[in-house]
């Protein structure tokens, strides 16, 4: 892990415990692996890895109906399996939710395979009306906080999406 | 054993559980057993994911007990989240698996591989080790006492193997809630439980 990353992933795991996270669901992406392990190192979080996307949407909804706070951290590909669960749980019951995951397919990935990703992450998040915040600079992360705070008040789920120059540095 | 009957026979043998109904007959049923409104959370907006909802929970407030039912379907279709209950094997969730070898919740539409699924097998091959399998109503009223015994280590899998609804079973009413309703009737619940601030703020 470079210092840049390895100070970003302490940077967000900072920002996940000030907003009293304590339960982190995770699948992997390449571009969280430092996130991920920066936070399975941390004794501040319970990190459970899950099987599925979805599973970290439900793990992480039923800890909300038991006060504990908690982020369902993944990857944009996985993001797009859980449309139904997403909405189904979180906007029927109207359970806040946040989320983490990666925005593939944007400039600076080279993956061919994320094209999909880069055509279509956004208008699914518009699609269903999901609010998202893009997190692209140091400065910026401690809008993780506040967005966390804002999927209280707004009964409801958000995600914040970290480009590939924030988690792995531009090329 | 008649599903309506298994789930009653539950009822009877429930105390201070807080109760996860899933996707499929499972709401109805529980619905139709218990009437209650405030323990137990009708998740039947979710295919799959009230164990993984349950396990949230049981995470968060290890002091309550937590039952979650979820239905064969369910379970054909996110089987892994036994990995996760397993990796997490918490002492305070009980999984009963409702296996009618059938999606329940559509006309009792076709399983795959129904015939030759053994579920316990599977949960045992994920290193559970509290596996229970009931087949009958005598022995789910004789051996239940097991289920709940108390100071168990670890996460508890019950598999109950149940008829399909008849259609008239069907026709049972529908937990009668919206789902922000349910949240707050739940939610009001586990704080006056546990003390714990679930919604922020308390009228």
């Amino acid at each position: 892990m470079t210092d840049n990353r390895s100070e970003n992933a302490k940077r967000i795991a900072d920002q996940l415990a000030s907003c009293g996270v304590k339960l982190v669901a995770s699948l992997p992406d390449n571009w969280v692996m430092d996130v991920i392990e920066t936070i399975d190192r941390d004794n501040r979080f319970i990190h459970v890895p899950v099987n599925r996307e979805e599973s970290a949407i439900g793990l992480c909804s039923g800890a909300y109906m038991g006060a504990m706070g908690s982020a369902a951290l993944m990857g944009a590909s996985g993001f797009m399996t859980v449309v139904y669960a997403l909405t189904k749980i979180n906007y029927t019951y109207e359970i806040p939710l946040f989320l983490l995951a990666t925005l593939r397919g944007a400039v600076g990935d080279h993956h061919k395979h994320h094209v999909s990703n880069g055509l279509y992450l956004l208008p699914v998040l518009d699609a269903i009306s999901m609010r998202y915040q893009i997190i692209d600079k140091v400065e910026e992360i401690p809008l993780i906080s506040r967005c966390y705070r804002h999927t209280r008040t707004y009964a409801r789920p958000m995600v914040v999406l970290f480009t590939r120059d924030l988690l792995r540095g531009s090329h | 054993m008649k599903y309506l009957d298994c789930f009653s026979a539950l009822a009877r043998r429930r105390t201070d559980e807080i109760v996860v109904a899933s996707a499929g007959n499972s709401c109805q049923a529980w619905w139709a057993a218990t009437r209650d409104s405030v323990g137990s959370f009708y998740l039947d907006a979710s295919m799959s994911l009230s164990t993984m909802f349950a396990s949230g929970l049981a995470l968060a407030q290890p002091g309550l007990k937590i039952w979650a039912f979820m239905g064969d379907g369910a379970f054909c279709m996110n089987a892994g989240t036994l990995m996760v209950e397993r990796q997490m094997n918490l002492p305070n969730l009980t999984h009963f698996l409702v296996s009618n070898r059938a999606y329940g919740g559509t006309s009792n539409a076709g399983l795959p591989n129904y015939k030759d699924n053994d579920y316990a097998a599977i949960a045992r091959g994920m290193g559970l080790e509290r596996v229970f399998a009931f087949s009958s109503l005598e022995k789910l009223e004789r051996d239940f006492p097991a289920v709940k015994s108390a100071n168990a280590p670890g996460h508890t899998f019950v598999v109950l193997e149940v008829e399909p609804f008849s259609e008239e079973d069907q026709k049972l009413e529908q937990p009668p809630f919206d789902g922000p309703e349910l949240k707050f009737r739940f939610g009001r619940h586990i704080e006056s439980l546990t003390g714990a601030d679930v919604f922020g703020y308390r009228i």
